[in-house]
């Protein structure tokens, strides 16, 4: 297949299979709560909803940065997409487009001049401290594996089977990653209610809609990435699966736990990421 | 399956969900009803997944095409407004499931 066209259809691949996870755990939390919960394909209408309202830009906004940010979250992500699914690069890159993603919410709540937005800013570096270390785990991939490349890790996998089985600690501390990211997580600080809605709080209409696009390929992408590289080859029904079993799990565990105090979230975090690697290298050296 | 026709499916579940959505909006007007069950709507959700699960037993159609229109009519009743779909989708994924494993096992 043209190689462009890999690509448009791998990112909108993405883009809805992450927006239908999205909706669906919504819809899960909810029933949990004992809520009916929005339909869902909520999410995805909720971001399509966005590109046909009226873009506002406040006064206090750093132009061109404020808008500059939002497309350059949309872009890393379509670039993880390509180093991912389409081209089964380096998992360094991706690590690295996980980096520069924990920057774009900084940029993007500072750049709003939005006191709620300048909140979820500091948060965002409280955070990426706490999760870099927690993305950092996948060097025991290549401790284990002797390579941090997606496809070679793959064939790792067909001989040796999953990694899940052989570096167990390693794939917990990716899926606390996972579950800082998903939507009204424990260690959803960057976009807790308290402050309205973080650094996307001042970004309307289009702008808006390019973050909500990003978010859901970011969700699809974490959870490519974990399934790829814990578990191994898989087809693309199991994928699906594995990607709403995940979910679901990551749903159940958001509806019974309150967001935590930042500083309380970050040392948790951390101190999981300080188990999951010293952990996982004790246990690959016994 | 190549990455197009999952594409399509992805696609045929999003039409299906709005078209449920917007036509349960339009023909239940009471907010949250989770006990009556619509015999339209179960008459919808059996064929359609009859036509997921069990679409090697259809042969006149391409496989994909019958996946296709049956996870179109399968997120038809899934997506329908909160409080409708629920006992029709189970009931329909239960059915197709039994007829799955009864052509498995013979």
């Amino acid at each position: 297949m043209n190689l462009m066209l890999n690509i448009l259809l791998n990112v909108i691949i993405a883009f809805l299979i992450g927006t239908i996870l999205i909706g669906l755990q919504r819809k899960i939390m909810a029933r949990i709560q004992g809520r009916p919960g929005p339909p869902i394909i909520q999410h995805l209408l909720h971001t399509l909803k966005f590109f046909i309202k009226e873009s506002a830009f406040p006064k206090t906004a750093a132009m061109p940065f404020y808008v500059a940010i939002t497309a350059m979250l949309f872009v890393i992500w379509v670039a993880a997409v390509i180093d991912g699914p389409v081209t089964e690069g380096s998992l360094l890159l991706i690590f690295a487009i996980y980096t520069i993603q924990k920057i774009g919410e900084h940029n993007a709540g500072s750049s709003s001049g939005s006191p709620y937005g300048k909140m979820s800013c500091v948060r965002a570096v409280y955070s990426a401290a706490a999760e870099v270390p927690l993305f950092a785990v996948l060097i025991i991939i290549y401790l284990k594996a002797g390579t941090m490349n997606i496809s070679s890790i793959i064939n790792y996998q067909s001989i040796h089977g999953p990694l899940l089985f052989t570096i167990p600690l390693a794939a917990i501390m990716f899926f606390v990653l996972i579950l800082s990211k998903s939507q009204y997580s424990p260690f959803a600080i960057t976009k807790g209610k308290d402050i309205v809605s973080g650094y996307e709080t001042e970004h309307f209409g289009l702008l808006r809609g390019y973050l909500m696009i990003s978010e859901s390929i970011a969700w699809y992408m974490l959870l490519w990435v974990f399934l790829t590289v814990f578990i191994g080859p898989l087809s693309l029904p199991a994928y699906l699966i594995g990607m709403v079993v995940l979910s679901t799990i990551v749903a159940f565990i958001n509806a019974v736990t309150p967001i935590l105090n930042p500083n309380h979230s970050v040392m948790m975090q951390v101190s999981l990421a300080f188990i999951g690697i010293a952990g996982s290298i004790v246990l690959l050296m016994i | 399956m190549n990455d197009a026709t999952y594409l399509i499916y992805i696609i045929s579940f999003v039409l299906g969900s709005i078209v449920g959505l917007v036509l349960s909006y339009r023909k239940y007007t009471a907010p949250y009803v989770t006990k009556n069950i619509d015999i339209i709507a179960l008459i919808v959700s059996i064929i359609g997944w009859m036509l997921v699960i069990n679409s090697h037993l259809i042969t006149f159609i391409p496989i994909y095409l019958s996946i296709t229109i049956g996870i179109f009519l399968v997120a038809l009743v899934l997506g329908m407004r909160p409080g409708y779909g629920r006992y029709e989708t189970v009931i329909g994924f239960i059915l197709a499931a039994v007829v799955w494993i009864g052509t498995v096992l013979v």
